[in-house]
């Protein structure tokens, strides 16, 4: 296993487009995180120049337990930097043919498929890593009391985060094995949610929402949105799912499965 | 030394109507050099697609080393397919270092591979930026990396200048030399016949004909004679090996009858008195068997 991770990472280590994405990704990513408070600040000098008046203070963005839901929710929306960059490892090994020469050389489809799960893999718990690092720094600095019992409250999400990276990963990978064109993929990934959301709205008409609405979870997009709910409701007095749902987990799981499972079935099928 | 390496039952390939591959049964044995032949398209690279792996078959079987093919058994082989297929932003060094890793490989044996092809001083320099040429070589490095027992090579001299040619027999020649059983798709019949000791001819999928390149031209001998001699040609007549007789460029080309070889007519004529200056024996080009079998097919 070890093995053909290393494989997949030395195809990539001396690549500088990997260099780039990766960087500019968790750049992104640990900037904003960390920068929440600032935005906030931003945010309240424009209410004064409005002449209303916000105390940043008392939206606890950065206290233990809210932070763990409300930094993951953010980090979400990095996810499709870090998906164009699998899309194009993945389409490069066909445009190179380099997926060929790999299995004459001795890889099985499987074997070659795996190396791509397992930097999807290390890739996602990279971005764990990172949040988590984000999460205790600035989770210490902003919470005026510090309780275990908060402190833990809300890490569950850090799971979900894992599968909501994964997923979509596995699921840019999928897509790019199925298309093989970079460019296209990266198009079709990126308005992947607007023609889920198309689909969603022509199935389910009003008249049908009651009956099968509960369905809508079980598509592919949604499963991985639903891993970790909006959480900025909940400061206007709004009710919000503020933990991970068993029901959601279970579904991006099988769609991560499936996902995987059916990169490996066309590339099996496929004369390469 | 007489062990089977590759066996192939009933190959075939379809695609969609055209069968690329009909019903091919191949028997390569250890330390030859094996030839394939045939014109553009006949079904040669798909052929080694499918004993790589690369392409699945439509029916029929292959094994190698007498065993059902896995990806085990492919890291035992080197091959490279149409043209040399490399990452073109790392450099030739590290892409060695790739196909080593894949192959389970030794990277002990890059520096000597590089040196192999003639590429230790390019090894740094990314894939991208070499000639088509110094391509080809990382191709035959690549394939040489893990040190296989069969290496697969097809049309490794596409493309190439007389220069590049040369260079790529020399590489083919001293790799033979060492034993390796060797695998060579062309449409080039010269490279065939000059490195290859088996060939086998291919058309439309279908396999035309098999044998030992040695072969080519049995049984019809033609010997070359010149010497300082007025009547050489009609002492030439006189030999009852001879067949028809033909004067070119001063140079008498004798076809000899079945059962006559060259030293046969060398001792008549040493016994008449006659010391050749050139005496060759010529036997019929693999060109020449080739465009035969072809046009037996018709």
């Amino acid at each position: 296993m070890l093995h053909l991770l290393q494989i997949d990472l030395k195809k990539m280590t001396s690549y500088r487009t990997f260099w780039v994405i990766c960087g500019l990704y968790f750049l992104t990513l640990g900037f904003t995180t960390a920068s929440g408070m600032e935005i906030l600040k931003w945010i309240a000098s424009k209410f004064e120049d409005f002449g209303s008046s916000l105390n940043v203070n008392r939206i606890p963005l950065y206290h233990f337990p809210d932070i763990w839901q409300n930094l993951i929710w953010v980090s979400g929306l990095f996810k499709l930097v870090l998906a164009i960059m699998v899309v194009i490892s993945i389409t490069n090994e066909y445009q190179y043919r380099t997926l060929r020469q790999n299995v004459i050389d001795g890889m099985s489809r499987w074997e070659f498929v795996l190396s791509k799960v397992l930097t999807n893999v290390m890739l996602s718990l990279m971005s764990v890593g990172m949040l988590l690092l984000i999460i205790a720094v600035t989770g210490l600095i902003y919470t005026p009391e510090l309780s275990a019992m908060d402190m833990l409250t809300g890490s569950e999400f850090l799971f979900a985060y894992f599968l909501e990276i994964f997923a979509f990963l596995s699921y840019a990978l999928m897509l790019g094995v199925f298309v093989q064109r970079s460019g296209l993929t990266i198009v079709l990934l990126m308005l992947s949610h607007m023609i889920e959301a198309i689909i969603k709205l022509n199935l389910f008409r009003e008249s049908l929402e009651p009956s099968i609405g509960w369905l809508k979870q079980f598509f592919p997009l949604e499963s991985i949105t639903n891993l970790v709910s909006l959480p900025f409701p909940r400061y206007a007095f709004q009710e919000i799912q503020d933990t991970v749902s068993l029901t959601a987990v279970l579904i991006a799981l099988g769609w991560a499965f499936l996902f995987n499972y059916f990169s490996y079935l066309k590339l099996k099928r496929a004369d390469i | 030394m007489n062990e089977v390496v590759l066996s192939t039952h009933q190959l075939t390939k379809n695609y969609g109507k055209l069968c690329a591959v009909n019903q091919l049964n191949l028997e390569v044995k250890r330390g030859q050099i094996f030839g394939m032949l045939g014109p553009n398209g006949s079904g040669k690279t798909t052929t080694l697609g499918m004993l790589m792996g690369v392409t699945n078959p439509s029916s029929g079987s292959f094994s190698w080393f007498g065993e059902p093919a896995t990806h085990h058994t492919r890291k035992k082989i080197g091959a490279v397919l149409e043209h040399p297929i490399f990452y073109p932003y790392l450099s030739g060094q590290k892409n060695l270092e790739l196909n080593a890793m894949i192959k389970g490989a030794d990277p002990k044996n890059i520096p000597k591979v590089l040196k192999t092809v003639d590429l230790t001083l390019r090894k740094d320099d990314k894939y991208r930026t070499y000639s088509l040429g110094m391509k080809q070589r990382l191709a035959i490095a690549s394939a040489l990396v893990s040190d296989p027992i069969i290496l697969i090579l097809d049309e490794p001299t596409n493309g190439l200048d007389p220069m590049g040619i040369a260079e790529i027999r020399e590489i083919v020649k001293r790799i033979a030399d060492d034993g390796k059983t060797i695998i060579l798709a062309s449409h080039l019949l010269d490279e065939v016949q000059k490195v290859c000791t088996q060939f086998a001819v291919l058309r439309k999928g279908k396999l035309m004909h098999s044998g030992p390149v040695d072969d080519v031209g049995k049984g019809e001998e033609t010997v070359e004679v010149m010497a300082y001699h007025d009547d050489l040609g009609v002492l030439l007549q006189e030999f009852v090996g001879s067949g028809l007789i033909k004067k070119e460029n001063g140079v008498f080309q004798v076809m000899m009858k079945d059962g006559f070889h060259s030293q046969d007519l060398n001792r008549f004529l040493f016994e008449k008195g006659i010391v050749t200056s050139h005496l060759t024996t010529k036997k019929k080009s693999l060109e020449k068997q080739f465009l035969e079998i072809l046009a037996e097919a018709h």
